[in-house]
């Protein structure tokens, strides 16, 4: 494995900063906050402060950008080497299905997913997910097929190499390939699939709770902003709307930052 | 010839499969009408449900489309849409991607000069933070703190504002890939060769790198529709304006399963329409397309 760049590790230690700072400021010490927010309380909870609520919001943002990331780089690379392992026409098929669905925009998507999902809870059905879990779930669902996309053509150019070759010629089978000689070789590149995926999970979750489409509670940062919405409005709301932007923009540029330095890396390496 | 029906093919196959998808998708959606759940809805309002998706029916999926086309009411009556009205909404939608449009390709060419001139200097750091910062901003950040401002004043000023904020991460996005583009192909050999026999940088750049640069930008106009489109939906719905995002948002909220169905599909069909026109585009300046094709 090639050596880290150090933009991944700013990017990453961005990361692992704001979900520490999530952690003790959102949920183990909230008090904290609440003794010594300077921006004051939020006018549609007069019970938190702003930093409260945005802390809160990042420790939900981040668990759910995290989970739906994780969910949908699994799906995709699943996607991805049953794809290559069938070959032919399924792989076609299969990789025309994934244009298709990266064709479709996010947003629109999860929103409907999130229609069809609360409908099945309300109903009694959806296997006991609740509005986190609908969420991941939506959130993975529209997002697979960018990451199966690219480890499909990764696992295609992995293949073209001489050492996979050498395998083959020694009588090793596509299983054994896969698992010995192509696995090792994509997993930084997982790593950066996976924390690329980060960001756009976020900032569709974001929007999405937003429009109030999701009954995330504890909320989200989407959500906070979202149910301040009136108050920001009549309140001119730079109060509370800074620091909640301002954590997306840093969780956004630890992310991309990572993602873009391991990406890189790796087609140098 | 064949091979450009064949591409053809595949994306207008997209509407109906988005339009089955969506329906099938809200058809089978449980509503509860039982005490026992927490959110039931009323049994008038399940049966009404049932009516507008046509279930039971024999050719029930066309049920949607069959009202839209007799100009009746899409949805319970008091929140519903007809045809007409969906495309007038749409078109204020579209109206608004346009601007956003023109709007980030300024944005585009700004931040790629930009970026060619700082490239080196102090403030290369800028060009790695401004897109972070973009992309990090859902489109209803700058468009909450705007609304104040420019809500209550009306003459166009949310719709402006709205193609605004939209265009933002858009144009961004356009000028990283122009940047690097541009960079990529300037270092190549035909650009010195072709200075160095004496033309001037302009002439150099109009008539040799931007048809070597245009094919990456036109890769990058599908996404950036459906960005400029899906954006427009958050700032419609924060600055009041009347349109196709904020008809979309309302429709999911209330439950209007018929609305869903025709506005995920009109949707569709938007991008659909998109992707046909950048491939034609790509036809008339790629010469290497039409070799492809060829």
């Amino acid at each position: 494995m090639s050596r880290i760049p150090a933009r991944a590790w700013v990017g990453l230690l961005l990361l692992g900063g704001l979900g520490a700072l999530s952690l003790l400021m959102g949920r183990l010490f909230p008090e904290v906050l609440a003794s010594s927010c300077p921006l004051g309380s939020d006018l549609t909870r007069p019970d938190r402060t702003v930093c409260e609520l945005a802390f809160g919001g990042l420790w939900i943002s981040l668990a759910i950008g995290l989970a739906a990331g994780g969910l949908s780089t699994g799906l995709g690379l699943g996607v991805a080497a049953v794809a290559r392992l069938a070959g032919g026409a399924l792989e076609r098929w299969v990789m025309r299905l994934a244009d298709s669905f990266f064709a479709l925009p996010d947003v629109l998507v999860v929103m409907v997913l999130q229609l069809a999902g609360q409908s099945l809870v309300d109903a009694g059905g959806g296997a006991g997910l609740g509005p986190f879990g609908l969420m991941v779930v939506s959130l993975a669902l529209v997002g697979w097929a960018g990451p199966a996309r690219m480890f499909r053509n990764r696992l295609s150019t992995l293949e073209g190499q001489e050492f996979v070759a050498a395998s083959r010629a020694l009588g090793g089978s596509r299983f054994h390939v896969l698992r010995v000689h192509l696995w090792p070789a994509l997993l930084p590149f997982v790593l950066a699939v996976f924390l690329s995926r980060l960001p756009a999970a976020i900032l569709a979750e974001s929007t999405v709770s937003f429009f109030g489409i999701a009954r995330m509670e504890p909320m989200s940062l989407g959500r906070y902003l979202g149910t301040s919405y009136a108050a920001l409005i009549y309140e001119g709301g730079p109060r509370i709307v800074i620091p909640a932007w301002t954590l997306l923009v840093l969780l956004v540029l630890g992310a991309s930052l990572s993602s873009q330095a391991l990406g890189t890396g790796v087609r140098k390496g | 010839m064949q091979q450009l029906l064949v591409r053809v093919g595949r994306q207008l196959v997209l509407v109906p499969i988005v339009a089955l998808a969506s329906y099938f998708l809200m058809a089978s959606l449980p509503l509860t009408t039982e005490d026992d759940s927490k959110r039931q809805v009323s049994p008038e309002l399940a049966a009404s449900y049932r009516r507008d998706l046509g279930i039971g029916e024999p050719l029930g999926f066309l049920r949607p489309w069959q009202k839209l086309f007799r100009g009746e009411r899409l949805g319970t009556s008091a929140q519903g849409v007809t045809g007409d009205e969906l495309l007038l909404k749409l078109s204020g939608s579209v109206g608004v991607g346009m601007v956003a449009l023109g709007l980030a390709l300024v944005w585009a060419l700004s931040f790629a000069l930009f970026r060619s001139r700082w490239r080196r200097g102090r403030l290369a750091v800028l060009g790695d933070a401004l897109p972070a910062v973009a992309f990090g901003t859902p489109v209803f950040i700058p468009a909450l703190l705007l609304a104040p401002t420019v809500v209550e004043r009306g003459y166009l000023l949310p719709e402006l504002t709205s193609a605004l904020v939209t265009s933002v991460w858009p144009g961004i996005f356009l000028g990283t890939l122009l940047a690097d583009a541009l960079e990529t192909e300037l270092a190549r050999d035909y650009v010195r060769t072709a200075a160095s026999k004496g033309l001037a940088p302009g002439v150099v750049l109009r008539r040799h790198v931007l048809p070597n640069v245009l094919p990456a930008l036109l890769d990058a106009i599908g996404p950036m529709a459906t960005s400029l489109l899906a954006g427009s939906f958050a700032a419609e719905r924060v600055l009041g304006l009347p349109y196709f995002g904020q008809l979309y948002v309302l429709a999911v909220l209330q439950k209007q399963v018929a609305v869903v169905v025709v506005a995920t599909t009109v949707f569709a069909s938007v991008l659909v329409f998109v992707g046909l026109v950048v491939e034609a585009v790509r036809l008339l300046v790629d010469p290497r397309a039409r070799e492809a094709r060829a």
